[in-house]
C-alpha cells in the first residue's frame, strides 16, 4: 500500500462491520437490503458529515454483492442528467448480471448529498429522483446532511429514514488507537483524546488531524495537538435546548452556548417558552424570567456590532438555566417558538388586515397604523350595525373582507 | 432520582391509548405477551426519551453496551459524559474501563 495515500482513504472501511458506531442504522440498513419485499423503494440516510453514511452505503453493496451506481454532489443533478444516469441504472438488469462469472445483485442506485440539489444547475432533480424512485427496480439509497430542508418534503415521502449521529469520543479514540498501532505511531492517550474532542463526531477530520500530527515522527504527544484548531459543529436549536435545561451549571451552559450557533433571538424566545416547564415552583420561576430578562437587555445592546457583550449575554441567559439544578426533570420541549408559531398561523389573517388597511388608507388619506387602530374597529362597529352599509362600497371591501371584519375578535 | 433502562427491554405504567400510540410512532415496539417495550427505531429517540421520562414522571436514561467487552454500563461512568452530544441514549460505545485498557484492547484487536 502506498506511503502517500491519505490514512482516510487507507483506512475506508472495506466491509460493514469496520464502521464506527451508528450499530442501529447499520442494522437498519442491512435489514432493508436483505428484504426482498421492502414496504419502501429507497433509503434516505441522514445524520452530520463524516459519520459514516456514504462508507456504509460502498461497504453495504460490496457486502451484498451490488454494483453501485453513484452521483454526488460533483456531478450536475438536474432532471435531464438524472434521467440521463440513474434511470437506466434502475430501469433494466445489468447485462453483465447474465454472465456467469458475475454472482451480483445487479445495480444499487446511490445519490450522495442529495440536500445539495438546488439552484439552476440541477432544476427539477428532485422531482426526477421522486419518480425514478416509485419506478425503480433496484434499491435506491440516498444520503444528506440535513434533511429538514424545504425541498427534500417530498423525498422523505417516498424514503425509509435511517438517522445517524455523532460518533462519540471513546469510538473515535479506540479507532485512533487501532490505527496508531497498525502505523506504528507512539501515542499518548491525552492525545488521541483531544483530537477526537475537537473532531466532535466527526471521524474523517480526526483522522485527518492524526496523519497531519503523527505520520513524520511516528509520535505523538499532547503537546503536539495545541496547534490543532477547534472546529464548531452546529448544535441543532432542540440539542442546545435540551442540552441547556440540562445543564448542571452556569459554566457549563455558558460553554454550551458558546459552542452552539443557534439564533440568539429566536433561542431566547424558546427559553422564555420552556421555563415554566422547566420551573414549577413560582419563585425559581420567577427568577428564572428575571435572568432571561436581563439577558434580553444585552442581546438588546448587543445589536449587529457590539459583539464584545455576547459573554454578558451567555452569561445572564446560563444563570436563568441554573437557578435551581437540582430540581431538573425531563419535559417536552416547546420548540420553535411560540411566538413564531403564532405569526406563522396568523399569516393569512395579517395579509387581510393589512389589505382592508390598505383600502382605508387610500380612502381616508391615513397610514396603515393609523387605519388599523382608530379606523378599524369603528367600521367593525358600523358593520355590525348595518351589514350592508354603504361604507363597503365605498371602501371597495370584498364579502371575504366584511366576513373578514365582522368575524375578527382582535387585531 | 434517575432511572437507568435497557433498551431492549422495559416496563412502563399503563398508558391511555393516545400516549400508547405516540409512543409507537416515535419508536417503540411492545410485545403483548411479555408486556415488555423496547426501541424499535432510533430516528426520534430524543423525543421519545422525554416521553418515557414523562409518563414515569423521572429522569430515564438508557444504558450503554460496550462494543468491547460487551457489558452494560450508563453515561454517568464516562468522563467525556459533558461533551457528548449523544449521552444517556441508548448507542454502542466503549466503557471507560475498555478504553484505559491496553491488554483488553489488543485482545479486541486480534478479533479484527
Amino acid at each position: 500500500m502506498s506511503n502517500d495515500l491519505l490514512w482516510v482513504e487507507k483506512y475506508r472501511p472495506k466491509k460493514i462491520e469496520d464502521i464506527v458506531g451508528n450499530e442501529e442504522a447499520k442494522a437498519a440498513l442491512i435489514e432493508w437490503l436483505k428484504n426482498k419485499r421492502r414496504s419502501k423503494k429507497a433509503v434516505l440516510l441522514y445524520g452530520p458529515p463524516g459519520v459514516g453514511k456514504t462508507a456504509l452505503v460502498n461497504a453495504a453493496s460490496k457486502g451484498f454483492g451490488f454494483s453501485i451506481i453513484e452521483m454526488n454532489a460533483s456531478d450536475s443533478r438536474s432532471e435531464k442528467a438524472i434521467n440521463e444516469v440513474a434511470k437506466p441504472a434502475t430501469s433494466y438488469v445489468a447485462l453483465d448480471n447474465f454472465s456467469s462469472a458475475n454472482k451480483g445483485k445487479g445495480n444499487l442506485l446511490f445519490l450522495d448529498e442529495v440536500d445539495g440539489i438546488a439552484g439552476n444547475e440541477d432544476r427539477g432533480g428532485v422531482g426526477a429522483i421522486i419518480k425514478i424512485v416509485e419506478e425503480a427496480r433496484v434499491p435506491v439509497i440516498m444520503a444528506a446532511n440535513d434533511p429538514d430542508i424545504d425541498k427534500l418534503r417530498p423525498l422523505k415521502k417516498v424514503c425509509l429514514l435511517i438517522r445517524f449521529h455523532q460518533i462519540r469520543i471513546p469510538l473515535i479514540i479506540a479507532l485512533l488507537q487501532k490505527i496508531c498501532l497498525l502505523e506504528h505511531v507512539k501515542a499518548e492517550f491525552e492525545a488521541l483524546e483531544r483530537i477526537a474532542q475537537n473532531s466532535k463526531g466527526d471521524v474523517r477530520s480526526a483522522i485527518n488531524d492524526l496523519q497531519s500530527l503523527a505520520e513524520e515522527n511516528h509520535a505523538l504527544i499532547l503537546q503536539d495537538t495545541m496547534a490543532l484548531t477547534s472546529r464548531n459543529k452546529d448544535i441543532s436549536m432542540d440539542d442546545t435546548l435540551r442540552g441547556f435545561f440540562s445543564t448542571k451549571s452556569v459554566t457549563e451552559a455558558s460553554s454550551l452556548l458558546s459552542r452552539s450557533n443557534v439564533d440568539y433571538d429566536e433561542f431566547i424566545m424558546s427559553v422564555g417558552d420552556n421555563l415554566p416547564r422547566r420551573y414549577s415552583d413560582p419563585e425559581e420561576l420567577a427568577a428564572a424570567y428575571d435572568f432571561v430578562s436581563q439577558a434580553d437587555v444585552f442581546r438588546g445592546r448587543i445589536g449587529t456590532e457590539n459583539w464584545h457583550l455576547l459573554k454578558y449575554f451567555f452569561n445572564a441567559l446560563s444563570r436563568a438555566s441554573a437557578v435551581a439544578p437540582e430540581s431538573y426533570k425531563p419535559f417536552e420541549l416547546i420548540s420553535p417558538p411560540i411566538r413564531i408559531i403564532t405569526l406563522f398561523w396568523t399569516k393569512g389573517k395579517r395579509t387581510m388586515l393589512d389589505g382592508i388597511c390598505g383600502k382605508i388608507g387610500a380612502q381616508c388619506h391615513v397610514s396603515h397604523s393609523i387605519a388599523k387602530h382608530d379606523f378599524v374597529p369603528f367600521i367593525k362597529i358600523i358593520l355590525q350595525n348595518t351589514k350592508s352599509s354603504s361604507l363597503i362600497p365605498w371602501f371597495k371591501f370584498t364579502p371575504e373582507e366584511v366576513d373578514f371584519l365582522l368575524k375578527m375578535n382582535r387585531y | 432520582m434517575v432511572i437507568v433502562l435497557n433498551p431492549k427491554e422495559f416496563k412502563l405504567p399503563r398508558v391511555e391509548k393516545e400516549k400508547f400510540v405516540l409512543l409507537i410512532r416515535l419508536g417503540l415496539d411492545y410485545n403483548r405477551e411479555l408486556g415488555l417495550f423496547s426501541i424499535k427505531n432510533y430516528n426520534n429517540i430524543e423525543k421519545l426519551i422525554d416521553t418515557v421520562s414523562g409518563i414515569l414522571n423521572t429522569e430515564v436514561v438508557f444504558s450503554q453496551t460496550c462494543i468491547r467487552c460487551g457489558k452494560d454500563f450508563p453515561c454517568t461512568d464516562c468522563k467525556y459524559n459533558e461533551l457528548c452530544t449523544t449521552k444517556d441514549l441508548p448507542f454502542s460505545c466503549v466503557c471507560p474501563k475498555c478504553l484505559t485498557d491496553r491488554k483488553q484492547f489488543e485482545e479486541y484487536l486480534e478479533k479484527f
